[in-house]
């Protein structure tokens, strides 16, 4: 049996757009002639997402996620392409299709600051056409699952960034969709908040079988949810495959920063795969492999360090490697 | 589509009720606008008794007539006020914004949603207010009242209230396809201040085309107050229906590719 719910063929998304020359002279001549360039935000992107999967999207600024999001939920239309999201065309905008999604965006609320949510709440029940009866379970068990019973009758504009996160998800998954997209849902978050909405998206797509599709450009979002993840550039996909492999095989070194109480001038280090990024006396940075990093810190605790922070590598150098890996293996 | 219209309903009721709670959780704001609006209201009267205390006739139109026709006009101009114009005139900024984005994605008309979601309360007292300027003006023009002559006055503020908002939201539209549009809005007021005080029958020519087919502002209050009158023909009343159903097609079709074009904004 066919349990794919999100499908794309060849999907690409073009926008035109104008280039100016410099100065008055390119302001005056582009009145009457205009030069403009296509920009490909997708590209060629093959995608098929079964029920119940948890799905990261990662890649740099520009990579095209958001616009993959956007054509999947049809607030935009493709270029090219095929798409069919639980057996609509998203941009033909049918209700029947819209009931069974939601989408969440970290850098746009749904919510109606001046008012509680529970007021927010009201106007989707009517939306989404949810029984009082369902209503009340769904509500109770998110409020519960989430713990902010005490911020329902609170006006939205005095709740913190964490705590307006977990209501933008009660408001999306009031009516159990089956799909739940969500761009960049960490956004701006702390780490205590961030792992709170982690371990409830992990909940809910567990209790609920609901289909994740999450673009973010944490890694710990990534590592922590998705079993599956792809990797987008320059509008292509790049990766499409489990994220334990993604990050085994491209995720190569930590970044170590190191700083002293007293001045360290010189560190002969035993480590033999360890670069020095960035050198003063009372701090250090190093990049090494994966593998020797225990090593690295053992020698380090050596020298009287205050403190020590530890990075994974960013999604840019992951992305590079991969395309560099690409390159290598056409050539 | 009975299902449909009682969802819609409840929508409504909602944006209705979260409308009404937004406004009272800043005093000033809720109570402002019935002190604003009014104010506007009596300046834009007393211009209007400036201009015609030195005329005496219009066309066929006396005092009567034309203080009716400015009743008229206020009148429609207060029901937008009321019901859709706040929610009409953000289209464009949610447009640039991205805004949309959430509306195309709930299950419910983007445009049902933005029309009533800025109802506002503090403008219903120009709804009274232009009320009384009608029956003044029926009164000082002697306008013979028949229950049929004041139904069919009701269905024209009806039908003309819709051509309206057409107009707006057709205006408004334009933002889905071009990035800036203000140059449109200035020039839908610039129409409306003219056509708020000459009546439909003052233009002539090219002035009519502009007026009766292309930006048809100028039939909004003159059908109306003609049917009051009883000078309406039927040919009047068949060439204001057919206006109302073009632009209700032009402003659907308008509307439906307008989102087809929308780009949304970058994230």
């Amino acid at each position: 049996m066919d349990h794919t719910i999100i499908r794309t063929e060849n999907l690409v998304k073009t926008y035109r757009r104008y280039k100016k020359k410099e100065g008055l002279r390119g302001s005056v001549s582009s009145l009457w002639k205009r030069d403009y360039e296509e920009k490909t935000a997708v590209n060629q992107v093959n995608l098929s997402v079964e029920k119940g999967e948890f799905i990261g999207l990662i890649g740099p600024n520009g990579a095209g996620k958001t616009t993959l999001i956007k054509m999947l939920t049809g607030i935009i239309a493709p270029t090219e392409g095929k798409i069919d999201v639980l057996g609509y065309y998203p941009n033909a905008l049918k209700n029947a299709f819209k009931k069974q999604f939601a989408v969440v965006m970290g850098q746009k609320s749904q919510l109606f600051f001046e008012l509680t949510v529970n007021d927010t709440l009201r106007l989707f029940k009517e939306i989404y056409e949810i029984s009082e009866e369902d209503f009340q379970k769904n509500k109770n068990y998110f409020v519960e699952l989430f713990g902010v019973r005490e911020l329902m009758d609170v006006q939205v504009r005095t709740l913190s960034l964490g705590e307006r996160m977990k209501m933008e998800l009660i408001v999306a998954l009031l009516h159990n969709p089956k799909i739940l997209f969500l761009d960049e849902p960490t956004i701006g978050l702390d780490a205590v908040a961030s792992k709170q909405i982690r371990n409830f998206l992990k909940e809910i797509n567990r209790e609920k079988g609901t289909t994740i599709l999450l673009t973010s450009h944490y890694m710990e979002d990534i590592k922590a949810l998705c079993k599956r993840t792809v990797v987008m550039t320059h509008g292509a996909k790049i990766y499409d495959g489990r994220t334990e492999e993604l990050f085994e095989k491209y995720q190569k070194n930590k970044k170590i920063t190191v700083s002293f109480d007293e001045p360290v001038k010189c560190i002969a280090l035993k480590t033999f795969d360890a670069a020095l990024m960035e050198n003063s006396p009372y701090k250090k940075v190093y990049e090494v492999s994966r593998q020797s990093a225990k090593d690295l810190l053992t020698e380090l605790m050596e020298f009287g360090t205050k403190d020590i922070a530890i990075e994974e590598e960013e999604i840019g150098v992951i992305v590079e490697r991969i395309y560099q890996e690409g390159s290598d293996c056409h050539e | 589509m009975k299902k449909n219209i009682k969802k819609n309903l409840c929508v409504l009721r909602e944006l209705l009720y979260l409308r009404i709670h937004g406004l009272m959780v800043f005093r000033f704001d809720f109570f402002a606008p019935f002190f604003v609006d009014g104010s506007l209201f009596l300046i834009q009267l007393l211009a209007f008794r400036v201009v015609y205390s030195n005329v005496d006739t219009i066309g066929d139109w006396g005092r009567g007539e034309m203080i009716l026709y400015i009743g008229t006009f206020s009148l429609l101009n207060a029901i937008s006020m009321t019901i859709y114009f706040f929610g009409v005139n953000s289209i464009p900024y949610k447009v640039r914004s991205g805004e949309l984005d959430l509306y195309l994605s709930k299950p419910v008309s983007p445009l049902f949603r933005l029309t009533f979601e800025n109802i506002s309360p503090g403008s219903v007292p120009l709804i009274m207010m232009s009320i009384c300027i009608i029956v003044y003006g029926i009164h000082m023009g002697n306008i013979k009242i028949t229950l049929a002559g004041v139904i069919g006055y009701l269905f024209w503020i009806m039908i003309m209230a819709v051509l309206y908002y057409e107009m707006e939201v057709m205006i408004r539209s334009v933002s889905l396809y071009v990035v800036s549009m203000a140059r449109l809005e200035q020039m839908e007021e610039a129409c409306l201040n003219l056509c708020m005080k000459l009546p439909g029958i003052a233009f002539y020519g090219i002035y009519k085309i502009i007026f009766y087919l292309i930006l048809p502002y100028g039939i909004m209050a003159t059908l109306p107050v003609q049917r009051m009158t009883g000078e309406m023909n039927w040919q009047t009343a068949v060439y204001g229906t057919g206006i109302v159903f073009l632009f209700s097609v032009i402003t659907a079709v308008l509307w439906k590719q307008g989102l087809k074009h929308y780009n949304s904004a970058s994230s």
